[in-house]
């Protein structure tokens, strides 16, 4: 489904993206860990289309589709979704007119005619009750005033809502209380299926108790050093990066 | 109607604000005196275009007590409840060219006073309509007397695509302890031009909560002047300017705190594209006496067109020491990190845009003051900034 090769990526003057491969298949779910300043979040940005981020060298390809010729909303109605680490707050706009045009935007690209009101509400509310949240945030702002957790739980609630093909988590575990990250959780579970994938970017282990992924990557200065399967989470969490780091200089 | 002489009101006209003053920088008020001479050369007499559906479709969109002033002539509603209303012959002398000007043409004033608490907002209609040049005056006086608690709705409409100029002073008394709510909407044809004043004065504990909308006009100069001569006073106002290809839009705002304690607080915000030129000018000066003032100010442009242009500037002038005072102005354009959310949500850019700056100019309708007309507002900031961006689509 999302295939890079030797992905080099820098902003401004700093490279942070210094040949970076990975391939993630529909049905899968990846997590990729490493140290703050390792290009997690880059990769994230990149992959989503964020101008700011030159692309120097290597490919992305989507579906088999040049992924970077695409414009960032284009990105999103072929089927790609990235949970902000830190989602912006727009004061003016409801909740409920972003979910609907981001939700019809898709459609119109799929062919598929509007969301009549009384769906929409009916599917928004529906998801909002699995994730707990109270139907009043439908009218608020853009996360105008939340909290860390309800930014994060509204981000999911977004996704679950789009039903993406494949999924960037940036950080979406950072700074959520043990009842949010269970939510979080349920949420990116709940989508888990064969025709869908699910990249976790996560400095920690924890989120990972709670979604346990197929595939645990390790980025550094740029690069995924060590590629394994859960336990390579269970084994960063113990030794540190530094174990990694060493192992993959040496 | 006693009028002066001809050469008295050429003297006038000849001494109205240029751009040599200091106030009046930004604002050239040429072509005013250039339709007032061919007026007063017509004997000033113009042609009467057909402005009674645009009376009846306003008049309609807010339920309020209506006063209409149509071409400078007042017509009193049939009845009003809760409030007097006289019309006055002559308006006060007072400073200024254009008070003067207002004085020496006025048609008919208007003075109101309102006890106790209405059951509709005060409606006050000033349309314009003519198929040659004109030029109107207009003059009423608000008075809330103690303890009242009411609305007024300015509407300052025009039609006709011939050269109209209309001078407007309207004055607001707040008595001790009493709220007023107001707001002025000034939606005249896109080649017509206005000054207008509104000066409030506030007694003790007086409240007086405001919202503006500059939605139309090709010259529009607004002057808002409130005066806290009494302590506990509570103020806010707000501003909203939208500005498309060809206007010209000017808010000079003043707030004199003589007393203290005191609050006043100011918004305003203006969408600009295509070729225009948008002022904002807020002033406070907060004096000797004023200890334990509160003065806020904000003044916030977005700019869509490189041809557009935004004069802002924030003034205080402090003469004590116990009072808190902030301001800050910002000119700029869309958030780039909030565009980019919405694009990874699959809106396009263009759409992207859209939203946020209808989401920009949804923040001051929501806080109009006057309930009754905030839907009606809303509506037509809604339609105003569709033309200006160039869309039809509907934001809410």
């Amino acid at each position: 489904m999302l295939e890079i090769k030797n992905l080099k990526s820098r902003i401004g003057d700093s490279e942070i993206l210094r040949g970076l491969s990975i391939e993630v298949n529909a049905g899968e779910v990846h997590a990729i860990m490493g140290p703050n300043g390792s290009g997690k979040s880059t990769l994230a940005q990149v992959i989503a289309g964020h101008q700011d981020y030159e692309v120097t060298a290597g490919t992305v390809t989507f579906k088999g589709e040049d992924l970077l010729e695409l414009e960032p909303e284009e990105r999103a109605r072929e089927g790609i979704f990235l949970g902000f680490q830190y989602p912006v707050e727009i004061p003016g706009v409801n909740n409920a007119y972003l979910l609907k045009a981001a939700l019809n935007a898709k459609r119109k690209h799929q062919g598929l005619g509007e969301i009549d009101a009384f769906e929409f509400l009916k599917l928004a509310k529906e998801k909002m009750a699995t994730l707990g949240m109270d139907p009043k945030f439908l009218n608020r702002g853009v996360n105008e005033g939340f909290s860390g957790g309800e930014k994060k739980r509204n981000e999911i609630l977004q996704m679950a809502v789009l039903e993406p093909e494949l999924a960037i988590l940036d950080e979406t575990d950072s700074g959520l209380d043990i009842d949010a990250l269970k939510a979080v959780a349920q949420g990116v579970n709940a989508l888990r299926s064969p025709e869908r994938a699910i990249v976790l970017v996560t400095h920690y282990q924890r989120l990972l108790d709670y979604i346990e992924p197929d595939f645990v990557h390790v980025l550094s200065q740029g690069k995924i050093v060590k590629s394994g399967d859960k336990t390579l989470a269970l084994e960063l969490e113990e030794k540190g990066y530094d174990w990694v780091k060493e192992a993959a200089n040496g | 109607m006693t009028r002066l002489p001809t050469d008295a009101l050429r003297d006038i006209v000849g001494r109205l604000p240029t751009t040599r003053d200091e106030n009046w920088k930004y604002t050239d008020l040429s072509r005013a005196r250039d339709i007032a001479s061919r007026w007063l050369d017509a004997g000033c007499e113009a042609t009467t275009a057909e402005i009674a559906d645009d009376i009846d479709r306003i008049t309609g969109s807010i339920d309020a007590t209506w006063f209409v002033v149509a071409n400078g002539a007042l017509q009193l509603p049939d009845r009003v409840s809760g409030l007097t209303a006289e019309r006055l012959s002559a308006a006060p002398a007072a400073d200024g060219a254009l008070a003067e000007l207002n004085a020496a043409l006025l048609v008919d004033g208007l003075r109101i006073r309102i006890d106790g608490t209405p059951g509709k907002p005060v409606g006050l209609l000033f349309i314009d309509g003519t198929a040659d040049a004109s030029v109107t005056q207009a003059y009423v006086e608000v008075e809330f007397g103690a303890n009242a608690s009411g609305e007024v709705v300015e509407y300052h409409a025009s039609v006709g695509t011939s050269d109209q100029y209309a001078n407007t002073i309207v004055t607001i008394g707040v008595g001790d302890n009493a709220a007023a709510r107001h707001l002025r909407v000034q939606d005249r044809a896109r080649q017509h031009m206005q000054t207008g004043s509104t000066t409030v004065s506030l007694g003790r504990d007086a409240r007086f909560a405001s919202s503006s909308f500059d939605l139309g006009g090709g010259l529009v100069r607004n002057d808002l002047v409130i005066d806290i001569a009494n302590p506990g006073a509570e103020v806010s106002f707000d501003g909203l300017y939208l500005a498309g290809e060809g206007q010209h839009i000017d808010n000079h705002t003043r707030v004199d705190h003589r007393v203290g304690p005191a609050i006043s607080k100011q918004e305003y915000r203006g969408i600009l594209n295509g070729k225009c030129r948008c002022v904002w000018n807020g002033k406070a000066v907060v004096h000797e006496a004023a200890d334990g003032t509160d003065a806020d100010q904000a003044n916030h442009n977005l700019l869509l067109s490189e041809k557009a242009e935004i004069d802002a500037k924030p003034e205080l002038e402090i003469y004590t020491d116990d009072v808190k005072c902030s301001h800050g102005t910002t000119v700029g354009q869309l958030d780039e990190a909030s565009l980019f959310y919405l694009r990874t949500r699959g809106l396009d850019r263009q759409h992207a845009k859209q939203v946020l700056t209808h989401a920009f100019a949804a923040g001051l309708v929501s806080r109009i003051p006057v309930e009754a007309a905030r839907g009606g507002v809303g509506t037509l900031v809604e339609a105003r900034l569709a033309d200006i961006l160039g869309s039809d689509e509907d934001f809410t």
